[in-house]
């Protein structure tokens, strides 16, 4: 059970009291809890001081770096006890910050001052000094008592010395033997105290210095919004893009078509040498048609990838470029078919983009699968400088890959060729 | 005759190039756009333009804004319109207050050689044509006053719609000029409309009452 966060299994284990004493975790807390208390001190006397003379000088400027730096320092301290609260008591606190603006003294400034987190780190810090306070004494008197008791035989043993409780004169081993008893079943209430402390130091931690979950499931439901929408929209450009696809291609061959076979009808009598002539051209435009459906329905949904999968599908499509393509797939089970259309098309875009620009005389295609992730790379030795422009056919899957909470990385620094690396979930 | 034809598929603008030769029609311009049809108009002062509605750069009904704008600088200039689909609208806004010398088909009609060349020549005259999946389009949405027309009442209603003279009903039906005449009669009378003699006037009195419903 050594995954299971702390919270978890406080304050009472499994097990009941042998549980707790045996478990791991029960002692990998009690350094904090008595160690803390140094850390609090130090964190509270710094604190007070760096800022109330940052303050102080503020009216003379020096205040404001110094104040900077005080900031950064707790920040640091912050994240040095995420790591051991973390370690201590088994609670993962995810690092809250917002992203470092990349350039701008001000937004750096703005950085550091408005985010929340930078403010509640502080509360963290001082509150560690009451906070530590109480644990360790809680700690040393139930422990520190529990564990005399129960080591009452060795000095003892050890220096012939003697101990008196409650008037008895213990001097003896035999005589220390209830005592010991007493020292045992006081552990169990300390091993207790000891699990409650790190339950509840995990709590206020999780709490001043993890994310806020609430604003962490806002931001989730904004980008789940933004992905939907960028969906929605490419679905409706895919469907125009059938449609326009459908009327300047076959709609207009089979009109051409129509219009060769109707002039043909009206000669047959009086021109057969045209009438042939037409019928030929007529001939000719009923099978360009029939390849240019057959391409708009491969385009739409390869019958292939129905039948056959990925594999059949990437290597059909390998075959049909015009430079040579190596297909890798590592695939045992099939995916769901939104993971296979998607990576399908990316493979098909990435292509026809790479026989369009880049100039690439090679190209791989690695499919795999990681666990519950599909990951599909293409690389190519072309010119590179590729990107995903908004609208284009790569930016359009990109959005198609965010529906299912895919990622598509298109990476093509100029004169490196171009490599794309799309990871799609199995489950969303 | 001469015309100029607007459609933006190069494969489209020969055929019909040569379909309109064969019936001696000649082509002073094949352009691809709407203001290229503008001005090709203004500069051959041609006959007749036939258009294509849906043209670059927008791809919509790009054609159909460049006839109105013909007709609105020229009114009266006969017009025939190519339609991939059949839109009543698109009808109903080309014909606008005057359906004298508009055509509405759908694309695929210029396959059907001598009936496109008689509705070119009928457009070109003065006449108006409207397709006949656009009528029938029409005649569904007004369904209950049509019920009380007879099924022989209700062809000639849909020919006349279409455009059709007097006589080319009568032959379309197999029927004397006489019998159209006093099916029409029935039909206005019917109907509330008022009789009229001439032919497009009264094609705009039927399009007019079947396109908006009481």
């Amino acid at each position: 059970m050594g995954g299971l966060p702390l919270r978890e299994r406080v304050p009472f284990g499994r097990w009941g009291p042998l549980g707790v004493a045996v478990d791991p975790a029960t002692w990998r807390a009690v350094p904090y809890l008595l160690g803390g208390v140094a850390l609090g001190v130090g964190y509270f006397v710094g604190l007070v001081v760096a800022i109330s003379v940052s303050v102080t000088l503020v009216v003379i400027w020096v205040g404001l770096p110094m104040l900077v730096l005080t900031i950064l320092l707790w920040r640091g301290a912050a994240m040095l006890e995420r790591r051991l609260v973390g370690w201590s008591f088994g609670v993962a606190v995810l690092s809250p910050y917002r992203p470092r603006p990349e350039r701008g003294f001000w937004a750096h400034l703005g950085w550091l001052f408005q985010d929340p987190a930078t403010w509640r780190d502080l509360g963290y810090l001082l509150l560690l000094l009451p906070l530590s306070l109480a644990e360790f004494t809680v700690v040393v008197m139930g422990l520190g008592l529990a564990l005399g008791l129960f080591l009452s035989p060795v000095p003892i043993v050890l220096s012939g010395e003697w101990l008196e409780l409650w008037g008895l004169r213990i001097d003896t081993v035999p005589k220390a033997l209830p005592v010991m008893l007493l020292g045992l079943v006081l552990l169990v209430p300390a091993l207790y105290a000891v699990r409650g402390l790190a339950w509840l130091h995990g709590a206020v931690a999780r709490l001043l210095l993890g994310v806020d979950e609430t604003r962490l499931l806002a931001a989730r439901a904004d980008q789940l919004r933004a992905s939907r929408a960028r969906g929605v929209d490419a679905a409706e450009a895919e469907r125009r893009r059938i449609e326009r696809d459908l009327h300047d291609g076959a709609q207009q061959r089979l009109l051409a078509v129509a219009l060769d076979l109707g002039r043909a009808q009206a000669k047959l009598d009086a021109d057969p040498e045209t009438a042939r002539d037409l019928l030929a051209s007529a001939h000719a435009g009923t099978k360009a048609a029939i390849a240019e459906i057959r391409d708009l329905a491969r385009g739409i949904y390869p019958a292939i990838l129905t039948d056959r999968g990925l594999d059949a599908a990437l290597s059909s499509l390998a075959a049909r470029a015009p430079v040579r393509v190596d297909v890798t797939v590592e695939i045992a089970d099939r995916p769901p078919a939104a993971v296979e259309s998607i990576a399908y098309f990316v493979v098909a875009e990435a292509l026809n983009n790479m026989a369009k620009h880049s100039g690439a005389s090679q190209a791989l295609v690695r499919v795999r699968r990681e666990e519950e992730t599909v990951v599909v790379e293409v690389s190519d030795n072309g010119v590179g400088g590729a990107g995903a422009v908004p609208g284009g056919g790569l930016a359009g899957l990109a959005d198609r890959a965010a529906t299912i909470d895919g990622v598509v990385q298109v990476h093509s620094p100029p004169g490196e060729g171009t490599r794309i690396r799309v990871e799609l979930p199995c489950s969303w | 005759m001469r015309v100029v034809i607007a459609e933006d598929s190069v494969l489209l603008r020969e055929g019909l190039t040569r379909l309109l030769a064969d019936g001696g029609v000649t082509t002073v311009a094949a352009v691809g756009d709407g203001p290229a049809l503008v001005a090709a108009v203004a500069e051959h002062e041609p006959d007749l333009a036939v258009v294509d509605v849906r043209m670059p750069p927008s791809h919509t009904d790009e054609g159909l804004r460049a006839a109105l704008a013909v007709r609105a600088a020229r009114p009266g200039f006969p017009i025939l319109v190519l339609s991939q689909y059949v839109e009543e609208r698109y009808a109903t806004e080309l014909i606008g207050g005057d359906a004298s010398a508009v055509g509405y088909l759908l694309k695929e009609r210029v396959a059907d050689v001598a009936e496109f060349l008689d509705a070119v020549r009928r457009v070109a005259a003065g006449g108006t044509v409207i397709d006949p999946d656009v009528v029938v389009q029409l005649l569904g949405r007004r369904r209950v006053p049509t019920e009380r027309l007879t099924g022989r009442e209700r062809e000639v209603l849909g020919l006349m719609a279409e455009g059709r003279s007097n006589a080319a009903v009568a032959a379309r039906l197999v029927i004397s000029e006489g019998a159209v005449e006093k099916h029409i009669s029935a039909i206005f009378l019917k109907l509330g409309l008022e009789p009229t003699p001439d032919d497009h006037r009264r094609v705009l009195a039927v399009l007019a009452f079947l396109g908006h419903p009481a």
